[in-house]
């Protein structure tokens, strides 16, 4: 930075920007900067396990909807870490925009993460259904994303897996109740309302204001 | 004089720590400096003025709005620049993605966007290395993409924390040199404890000790605070700075006493 410098006419390095040019430029470095394209990835590699356990009949002690939970609950990790922000204060106090590519993010990975596994499981049989692993999914990636805003981003993949051990020990000693939805039948609507809530309540807090600052993690 | 930062005994506690503990100031266009030993609430008053954090009491109004109020914060974001102490980047990103990403966000119209970015990029000095991934900069080169994202979109009201922590002796005086350039159309305040800063770019200076401002004056009349006081430091300004902070707390001190 010299004087001269500050003198020099800028030069136009790039055409002009159209309106929607912009929205497609923003959303665009909003994804990289959150590392989506690794997370989905990672996203088609936790399918991949998935279709691998389903087609050689993994079936580990003592339940068989044990190890396609474990990877619902990787997924939710994956899509917890996609919150952190690399920028901390500056991106948090910038204008109207910022919330609705939270938003979207943590919709579009969510149906992301469910769509991959679904098709994963497709032809084969997968415990409970397509319709538990969709609750499942999501309701872990509600869990997530509250964690996300609680911890941060980048410590925000514990209380997924927290969740999922305590799931396996309610599996493994029959608790009932609709909270630990995983343990509960595929077409339990309490364990779906439940599900439901938590998926939503972890959108909303990721939206208005999402994962806590990664400075200040 | 149109004063865009308008604070009346403004106060922020993090739990029983006051960190700002009654703040009165009125700043306009121009560069104020606000100095201040480490722990004296700088960082804390200027996050209330970037809308980062609420002020637990006391009245705030920037660019002659209430950004308690979710419009007005709105457009004050809108028309801010905001460099924190500690900013993060995300390292595969180049020089001029990070400072468009920030543009983008700012809501900027569209097609005065790549002008912008080019300006500020060029304006901090970092024009040949527009194309280089963050991740290859130096400490110095990373802070100076922090300022060129906090001033892309002309802000009216520029607040830098620390903004010449890690620049080299030239690209200070460079920086200094921006910031008289940024100050003769926006209010710029720059929270700092190198008083060499504020001597050399800064019309107004405040010293804060223990969350409230204990001097407000010009560079010169806080020089001129030193005289007779014997105080330490090696620069005029220095011992102004050292003088009068003594000054304040013996002050301090006599009233908790009395």
């Amino acid at each position: 930075m010299t004087a001269a410098a500050l003198r020099k006419p800028a030069p136009l390095a790039r055409p002009r920007l159209t309106p929607a040019g912009a929205g497609l430029r923003l959303v665009r470095l909003h994804l990289a900067s959150r590392s989506v394209p690794m997370t989905l990835a990672v996203l088609a590699a936790c399918a991949a396990v998935l279709r691998a356990a389903l087609w050689r009949n993994w079936a580990p002690h003592p339940g068989p909807q044990q190890l396609p939970l474990a990877i619902e609950a990787g997924t939710a990790m994956v899509i917890a870490v996609t919150t952190r922000s690399p920028f901390g204060e500056p991106e948090r106090i910038t204008g109207r925009w910022l919330p609705y590519l939270r938003l979207s993010t943590a919709l579009a990975l969510t149906g992301t993460a469910a769509g991959v596994l679904a098709a994963a499981s497709a032809g084969a049989h997968l415990p409970d259904g397509d319709l538990a692993m969709l609750r499942n999914t999501a309701g872990l990636a509600g869990i997530a994303l509250l964690s996300a805003a609680v911890l941060g981003g980048s410590l925000a993949w514990i209380t997924p897996v927290v969740y999922w051990l305590v799931t396996e020990f309610a599996l493994s000693y029959g608790w009932q109740t609709p909270w630990i939805w995983p343990a509960r039948p595929p077409h339990d609507r309490g364990a779906a309302i439940c599900a439901a809530l938590v998926f939503a309540a972890g959108v909303i807090v990721t939206t208005v204001r999402g994962a806590r600052d990664s400075a200040r993690e | 004089m149109n004063d865009n930062i308008v604070i009346t005994d403004l106060a922020r506690r993090f739990g029983r720590f006051k960190a700002v503990a009654g703040v009165d100031l009125e700043v306009g266009a121009g560069v104020f400096g606000l100095l201040g030993p480490n722990g004296a609430g700088k960082t804390s008053l200027l996050r209330m003025m970037a809308t980062v954090i609420r002020p637990s009491s006391g009245r705030l109004r920037l660019l002659g709005r209430d950004p308690g109020s979710y419009g007005p914060r709105k457009e004050i974001r809108r028309r801010l620049g905001y460099l924190p102490q500690n900013f993060g980047h995300y390292p595969s990103f180049t020089v001029a993605e990070f400072v468009e990403y920030f543009a983008l966000l700012k809501e900027m119209p569209p097609q005065r966007i790549p002008a912008a970015v080019a300006s500020a990029i060029e304006r901090v000095g970092l024009g040949d290395r527009a194309r280089k991934k963050l991740r290859t900069l130096s400490g110095g080169m990373l802070r100076r993409a922090g300022i060129a994202q906090a001033i892309v979109n002309d802000p009216e009201l520029v607040l830098l924390d620390e903004p010449t922590a890690g620049l080299d002796p030239e690209q200070r005086v460079a920086f200094r040199a921006l910031l008289r350039e940024l100050g003769q159309r926006a209010t710029v305040v720059v929270s700092t404890h190198l008083v060499e800063d504020v001597g050399a770019a800064c019309t107004e200076v405040a010293l804060m000790d223990g969350g409230k401002i204990v001097f407000r004056g010009t560079p010169g009349e806080l020089t001129a605070g030193a005289e007779g006081a014997g105080a330490a430091g090696d620069a005029p300004l220095e011992r102004g700075y050292s003088a009068v902070l003594a000054q304040a707390r013996a002050t301090a001190a006599a009233a908790a006493r009395s």
